[in-house]
This record gives structure tokens, sequence and C-alpha cells, in this order.
């Protein structure tokens, strides 16, 4: 059944949300004994995974997180004590949880049955032997639900059932109208229902809330005295129930026309239904009457207090944000055509779709949005378990996890961002009694940091370790033939080499880094996102490595210029002012391009000389000053046409070695612009 | 005799490249466009002439001739841009073919199909995937795969001083720049 | 006119899936994801039914019960719990704070539809 999919879908993904909020809670708890709070939030979470778990039909699952909420059940109530044991327990039970997850959903490798009951007997070996286990098999199989579901073989025979019903009088504040119980007992076979109208008082004395009435049927049916009997489960405590087995039918038929002494005659069934009806009619219309005045429509005066979300499967919200760079592009188009018509009306109409573009464009790509947050808390685990299986002390501070970033973009950090961490604990943070001998506090710190600047995103992760070492990382990379012997290169540079495939410095490899493999696939992640890595590092002190990533990956605020025929896109936000200038005028010191503006020394770039485009240079041209990572350079065009929004098309494998273009947008007349990445070309200045 | 790979009768489109015919296997061409406006890249090699719109989407466009070696053409008045399907860097790619003029779609059958020769042409001999004959015309049938492979493609041309990733694959003895 | 069932559940997974059933069945169907936000949402709207879980942050089931069993619009409404099987204790506060029955998870679709049809037609 294609619905129940769905169900499992969702299920999968709360499950995992759960199991996230899981390790939170634990850590929080590790943390904090005493946080009731915390304790409570794990409980109902794997509470939770237990109760949806075995209704879509994950049995094993349900059964494992039952266990674990056993144990957590008596952490609940004291009589089981917070330790690490327990913690790490727990730890390794929401890891199991996950594997047998994965498996379920085909993402994993089968788990090994063993380690499951290894987990459920060190969990049961925590309770004390006083403390009660809640038995796993005592599950009542008689439920309701399962006499309402028709019984298997039904008996052919039919027989005849006399059954009186005398509700207590405060029914009806149960919830439960006895008329209900009439219509059950009327699906199961013919039924001769006889009201009692004899306990029902004078008006005076009468009270709407009670129920002063009895009955007495006569139920034909084939249905068995059990399913019968099931009809009345929830009012067993409520109702007075009596069941009697009468006769074989064709005695009952002759019962229903011979007045028997002693028993009440039940009458033709509709007069009677008739009566009952209009009972229930009465008592009905005065239970209803209060709710009748309540409004039925349901428009929410209220809002609610808790915000809602709705769950949107990726690959939809592609397709709109891609139907709406389309629309951003053919606005454009409308745009420039409609400035060449003279017409009041119409200038004023596309304004406004420019305006309401613009704005859905922004929504839209909001939605993408996710705080980094998300990501940081991953890493209290990670710093966790690295800390404990490296033998360093490592304390983890985030700042910043409300910053928000787009989630193809968040997605893709997760693993540079471990790696990097790693690496800080690894090799960055010292041994604990290194850090004592040196004066330093036996715990390292690692401070991972994020937050916005401009169109990018700042994200930094910086320990108190022992800090790179310049002469070392320079002298291999001279070994290798990276750098020349005596090339003065700028520290900054030379840091950045760390980042080269199969760089490494340590003699040693560990488990976990050192093989040179991970910091430049770190590297090309980051390029891949149009972003770039610093790093700053003083011997002794720390090391802080820097990403710096654009905030979307879709749509490009530029500047749009030209040279001869070709266009050119340049990123606004870098983008300081634009100057014009003749050709004359602009100087070279020294053998290199600088101009003074305002007193000002500005390095720039000939695009029309860097790319080679023919054609001679008009007589003024302009400069457009940007700035890129705190250093000024302009960049010397034909023509400034203005700033242009619009959809980074990307460029396709065949280009990927050109790193100066870093897409193509479609101009409003159908031209292709190219984008020019301005990082990449200061630094090949 | 017939070729290695060739076991059925396939539709050929055909076109001209300085007066020889070649073909590509239909399934790889998605549409054939009249020459249109096509935006330089710069630091490219020759036959990577540019990228054009496409109905919104940026699709690079390859010379053909300037691939192959030959001279550019004199004349571009019928020259067509074949667009192609293919997979560079287990990537489906779109990419456009600049030729000289598209002539026709035709069928082949395995019989009407020579293994390519082993001189005689300026060609590689991966890139042909067999020589076809019909009309008492050869047809040089592309091996599509090898002549827009990654390797043939992404090649790169930079002054940087800090090393760039190695150039993949070798630069092949086809890239003869001419200008 | 169609009744209104409203469901509680903390989990998304069961509140889809009930909600898909009671659908199929005819009802209409109200969520909340906890008695807080049921209590919210209840002071402006009208219900026949409550389908209620137990367990859940923020004003957990069995106050839920108790605060809409002191509503005088909802008095007489009937109200069913989601227990597990261990949950007995809960039943029992459940039953003493108005509840009018109980189903017992896991269950299957045609089990709730034919609870549901015990004490609202």
């Amino acid at each position: 059944m294609n619905e129940s999919n769905r169900f499992i879908a969702e299920f999968y993904n709360e499950t995992e949300e759960l199991l996230s909020g899981v390790e939170d809670a634990v850590l929080d708890i590790e943390e904090n004994p005493g946080d009731q709070e915390a304790v409570n939030r794990l409980f109902r979470a794997i509470h939770t995974i237990k109760g949806s778990g075995s209704m879509f039909g994950f049995d094993t699952i349900s059964e494992f997180a039952h266990h674990v909420e056993t144990a957590l059940d008596n952490v609940r109530n004291g009589t089981v004590p917070v330790s690490k044991a327990l913690i790490d327990l727990i730890l390794v039970s929401r890891d199991r949880i996950t594997a047998m997850l994965a498996e379920a959903n085909g993402a994993g490798p089968p788990v090994d049955p063993r380690e499951g009951e290894q987990i459920i007997a060190s969990l049961k070996g925590l309770l004390r032997s006083d403390v009660a286990e809640v038995p796993v098999d005592e599950f009542p199989k008689d439920g309701p639900e399962k006499a309402c579901v028709p019984d298997a073989p039904a008996p052919q025979n039919e027989a005849v059932y006399r059954i009186r019903i005398s509700p207590d009088p405060d029914i009806f504040a149960m919830g439960m109208d006895p008329v209900m119980l009439l219509y059950d007992l009327a699906d199961m076979g013919a039924c001769s229902v006889m009201v009692h109208t004899e306990k029902v008082p004078d008006l005076e004395n009468l009270s709407p809330e009670s129920c002063y009435l009895f009955w007495d049927i006569l139920l034909t049916t084939t249905k068995s005295l059990n399913a019968v009997r099931d009809v009345f489960i929830f009012v067993e405590d409520t109702c007075e129930i009596v069941i009697e087995t009468v006769e074989e039918k064709a005695a009952a038929l002759e019962a229903s026309t011979v007045p028997r002494s002693g028993d009440i005659l039940a009458e033709c069934g509709d007069i009677h239904k008739k009566v009952i009806d209009e009972e229930s009619d009465t008592l009905s219309k005065e239970r209803l009457k209060p709710a009748q005045k309540e409004q039925k429509v349901v428009p929410q005066t209220h809002k609610s207090a808790v915000a809602s979300t709705v769950r949107v499967p990726s690959d939809r919200l592609d397709k709109l944000i891609n139907l709406v760079g389309e629309l951003v592009i053919n606005q454009a188009r409308l745009t420039q055509v409609a400035s060449n018509i003279n017409d009041t009306h119409l200038g004023e109409s596309v304004e406004e779709i420019e305006r309401l573009t613009g704005e859905l464009r922004d929504s839209v790509l909001n939605i993408r949005m996710m705080p980094i947050g998300i990501t940081f808390n991953k890493f209290r685990r990670l710093v966790r378990d690295l800390s404990s299986q490296l033998h360093k002390e490592v304390e983890l501070i985030t700042k910043g996890a409300e910053t928000e970033l787009d989630k193809t973009v968040l997605e893709r950090l997760d693993d540079p961002l471990v790696h990097l961490i790693r690496n800080s604990i690894d090799h960055g943070v010292e041994p604990p009694e290194v850090r004592e001998r040196t004066g330093k506090p036996k715990k390292g710190t690692i401070i991972l940091s994020a937050g916005h600047k401009g169109t990018n995103v700042v994200i930094s992760i910086q320990d108190d370790g022992k800090g790179l070492n310049v002469e070392t990382i320079r002298k291999k990379a001279v070994e290798t033939g990276v750098i020349p012997e005596n090339a003065e290169i700028p520290d900054k540079k030379i840091f950045t080499q760390i980042l080269a495939p199969g760089f490494s410095t340590t003699s040693e490899v560990t488990s976990v880094s050192g093989r040179g493999v991970g910091l430049d696939v770190v590297k090309r992640t980051i390029e891949s996102l149009r972003g770039r890595i610093d790093i700053d590092s003083v011997p002794g002190e720390g090391t802080k490595i820097t990403l710096i990533l654009p905030l979307t990956l879709a749509i490009i605020n530029g500047l749009l210029v030209n040279i001869e025929d070709d266009f050119f896109v340049l990123p606004l936000m870098s983008v300081e002012e634009c100057v014009e200038i003749k050709s004359k005028e602009i100087e070279t010191i020294n053998g290199r391009n600088i101009l003074n503006v305002r007193g000002n020394m500005v390095p720039y770039i000939r695009l029309r000389d860097r790319f080679h485009i023919a054609g001679r240079r008009p007589e003024v041209e302009h400069i457009v000053i940007t700035n890129v990572n705190d250093s000024r350079i302009g960049f010397v065009v034909d023509h400034v046409i203005g700033g242009h929004q619009t959809v980074i098309k990307p460029l396709g494998p065949a280009f990927r070695y050109n790193k100066e273009i870093s897409g193509a947008t479609i101009l409003g007349d159908g031209t292709v612009a190219l984008i020019l990445d301005t990082n990449v070309l200061l630094e090949s200045a | 005799m017939s070729v290695q790979g060739i076991t059925q009768t396939s539709q050929y489109l055909t076109f001209k490249l300085d007066n020889e015919i070649y073909a590509m296997d239909i399934t790889t061409v998605r549409e054939v466009l009249d020459i249109t406006q096509i935006t330089k890249v710069p630091q490219m090699p020759d036959f990577m002439c540019g990228v054009i719109n496409l109905r919104g989407s940026v699709v690079p466009v390859v010379d053909l001739r300037l691939k192959f070696g030959l001279e550019k053409a004199a004349s571009l008045r019928e020259a067509c841009i074949v667009i192609i399907e293919i997979i560079l860097d287990d990537e489906e790619t779109v990419l456009g073919i600049l030729v000289d003029s598209v002539q026709e779609v035709i069928s082949l059958e395995p019989e009407q199909i020579d293994p390519p020769p082993r001189i005689g042409t300026r060609l590689k001999t991966q890139f042909i995937k067999g020589m076809g004959k019909k009309d008492k015309e050869f047809i040089i049938i592309l091996e599509t795969a090898k002549v827009f492979s990654a390797e043939e493609l992404a090649v790169v041309q930079t002054t940087d001083d800090i090393p760039m990733p190695e150039t993949p694959g070798g630069t092949t003895a086809e890239n003869e720049n001419d200008d | 006119m169609a009744k209104v069932i409203m469901t509680v559940d903390d989990s998304t997974s069961i509140r889809q899936m009930l909600n898909f059933t009671l659908n199929q069945a005819g009802y209409e169907v109200v969520e909340a994801v906890d008695g807080q936000e049921a209590t919210d949402k209840l002071a402006a709207l009208h219900i026949d039914m409550l389908l209620t879980d137990l367990n859940m942050p923020n004003k957990n089931g069995i106050e839920l019960i108790e605060w809409v069993r002191s509503m005088p619009k909802f008095k007489f409404i009937p109200i069913i719990m989601l227990t597990t099987e261990s949950d007995t204790e809960m039943k029992q506060k459940g039953k003493a704070a108005g509840a009018t029955g109980w189903i017992v998870k896991p269950f299957k679709p045609e089990q709730l539809i034919a609870v549901v049809k015990k004490v609202l037609r």
C-alpha cells in the first residue's frame, strides 16, 4: 500500500530525529546528572520509538527500545543512578537502534543479534535485583479492539441473548452514550430493545447530566458470547451488564410471540426503537445544546504558540528553486523589454512584478536556510569520543549556532568540519601532562564559531594547542619541490601548504589522522562550494582555521561589465566603487600594475589582457575596485553596465579547471555572461 | 567484414567537416541547432569555442574542426551545432559540437561497416568506431565516448605559482593548435 | 456533516497514520503534537471526539483529559486513550480522569476504526 510507505518514510525521519535528541539528552545528563528534564526527554524519545516502531512493523527495534525504556524508567524514578556506565550504555543502545534502522532501510549491513543481546543483558545488569522489571510479555491480548475485528470462525448457529444494561447515572461524564452500546448490539444481529423509564424522576429532580434509563435487549446473532461481552468492554466499571443465553432460536421465536411468565416481553422492534430514539434524542439534545452553540466552522482565531513545520522532500524544493530562478531571468528580460516601451501602466505593472519576484526569490532561498547549530550539535559526541580515544581532555565551545546556511552547503560541510576537528584534537591539542608542564590548563579548548559577513558565512575552528611550525612546513614544502628554496613567501601561504594532497609532517600515522589524505579533500570540498580556507597559527598558542563560504549557491548579486562584446559579472558584495579612467592615466610602478585612486595605491588587473580579448583598448576605461580578503584590487573593463541579479548556471565538468570563471548567467536578452571568481583572480595577480 | 561491437543495424547522423563525411550514433544526439551566438570563455584551448544559451541552460561548444587538427572553418554559413549527451566524469553532460553542415540520418547495417584503418587518417584510431560505406562514399563513424572524454576536453592552461591539480590523462598528439 | 476527531500524539508518524485512517473512514481530523497545543486549539474549536496519547511533553494525556472534561462543551464527548501494554497505571489514571475507553499500541487501522465506532457514530 502506497500510504504505508509514506508512514514508514515518516517513521524513519522521525526516529532519526529522536535518536539525535537522545544523544543530546544523554550528553546533557552526563554534564548535569540532576537534569530531570533531560531524563524525561530521553525517556519519552525512547518510549515514542518503541511505540511507533511496533505500529509500523519494526518489532525488533520496538523490543530493543523496550529494554532501554525500562532502564530509563528506573532512572526516572531514581532507582537507578546516573553513572558513566549508564551513559555509555545508552549511547551504545542509541547507536544500535541507528544500525537497526539502517539495516531495515537497506542503507546498512545486517546487525549481529548477539551484540543486541549483550546490550540488553548489560541494561538488565544495571537494574538492581529488587527492582521490578516490566514484563515484556504482559501484553493484554484482550484489548477491546481485538473483539471488534470479526471473529474468524463464526458459529453458524444463531443464539439468542438477553441482555440487561444498567448504566451508572454518571455514565455521560465518561463520554459514553449508552445508545452506542445499542448500536453495537444492533450491528451484530436482530435486536429487540426495551427501555425502562421507571427510574426517571420528576422534572424538578431530574438532572439532565445523569442517566436514569436502563435497557433490556433480546439479541439474535451468530456471534459468540465473548463477542457480545466485548461490546461492553469500556463500560464494565460504569454499567451493570447481565448477559444470558436464551434457548435455541426456535424456542426464542416462540417466546417472542407467546407471553412468558416472569419475563419482560420484547415488543415489536419498531415501536421501541422509536421510544429509544426519542429518549436518546432528548438526552442528546440536552447534551448537544451547549455544543451546538459553538461554531461548527473552524477558523483559528487563536494562534497556537507551537511553531509548526512541514517536511518537504528535497527534490520538490530544488524544483521550486529552479522555477523561481527561471522566473527571475525572465522577469529581468520583461523589465528590459518594457523599458523600451513607453507605457506607464505597463511600467507600473512590470515594476510591481519585479518587486514580487524579488520577494519570492528571497523567500524561497530562505526555505533552504538552516541553522548550523544542527551540525555543531553532532560534534559534541565526536569530541567526547575522540578525546577519550586519544587520551586528551578537550572541551568544545560553540558560538553562533543560530547562523543559517543553505542546506546543501551545510550537508557538504559535515565531513570537512569533522576532519578539521579531528586534526585539532589529534595534532593540535597536547596531552594533559604536556599542557600542565607548559602552564596551560589541563583541558584543551576548541572553539567552533559561525557568523555572517556580507554575503558570506564565516566558520572557524580554533584550538589552543601547540600550533603549526612554519619552518617544518616550509622545509617539507621545499623538499617536495612545491616551493623554491629561497622564495619569500608569507607565513599565511606557508600554512596553506598543509592542505596540499599527501602533505604530512608527522612521522607517525594514527588511526585518526596523519596520513595526509584528509586536508586536501577538505580544501577541494570547500572550493567546490566556492569557498576559501584561511589558516593562522602561533606556535605554542594554537591554530585557527577559517572557512569562508557564500551564503547561497543558487543566485548571485553581481555587477555586469563588458569588454568588447564579452560580458562578465563580478560579485557585487566585494565591489567597493567604480572609477572612470582614461587609458593613459593608468600607471605601472616597478612593473606592477598600480593605480592611484585619491591618494591610495590600488593594484589592478586588466581583464582585457588577462583574458586575451582581441580588439583595441577604448580611450576611456572603467576600473571596478573590489575588496577581496581585506585587500583592494581593481579590474579594468570597458564599461560597467550595472547591478544584475540572476541565477547561476554551472558550466559543467568541461570547465572545471578554469578557476577564474565560477559559473555563467543568462542575461535578459539571452546572452551568456561569465561570472568571475575575484578571489582566484586576485591570487594569480 | 564487420566491426566488433556493432552487431545491429543502427541509425547515424551524418555531418561534414572539411568535405569529409562523419557520423555519430543517433542515440547520443539530442538535437541540431543552427549556428547561434557563442560566448567565448577565456583560458580555454581553441577547440572549446565557448558556451551557448540553450533554453536557459549553459552548454559548452566544441569546434570539431579544431579538435581534429583541421583549420578553422572559412565560412560558418551552413554551420550547425549538434547537441549531444555524454557521460563526463560519471556525470551526464550536454555538449554542443560545431560542424560545417549536417546531412541526414541514415541506417547502416553491421555488414556495411568496416573496422577503422590503422593508417591514412589524421584521427587517432580510437576515435573511430568504424568506416561506413553508403552509396560509394566513405563515412567516418566516430566513437563519441572517446572523442569527448574527460581527458580530451578538460585541458588545463594556467600559470599559477602554487601548484594546481595535475593535468589528467595526457594531452593528445591531436591537439596541434593551429593559430 | 462529518464528525470531527482531534488526535493528539507527539509522534509525527503515528499522527499521520491516525489521520489518514480516520479520514478514510469519513471523519474530519484536527491534530495536536502535545497537550498544550491541544488545549490551545480546543479553545476555539468544536470536536466530537478526542483521541490522545498519554505520554507527551508539555502537558501529558492525563492532564489533557482532565482539562477537556472540565470544559462544559466537552464534558460529554468520548475520549479514547492510546496506551502501550505496560501502561496499566496510566490507564487507570486516564479512566479516573474521565476517559471513555482505550486502544493499545500497536494496533491496526481496522482496529482503530472499530474502537471509534464504539463511541462515536
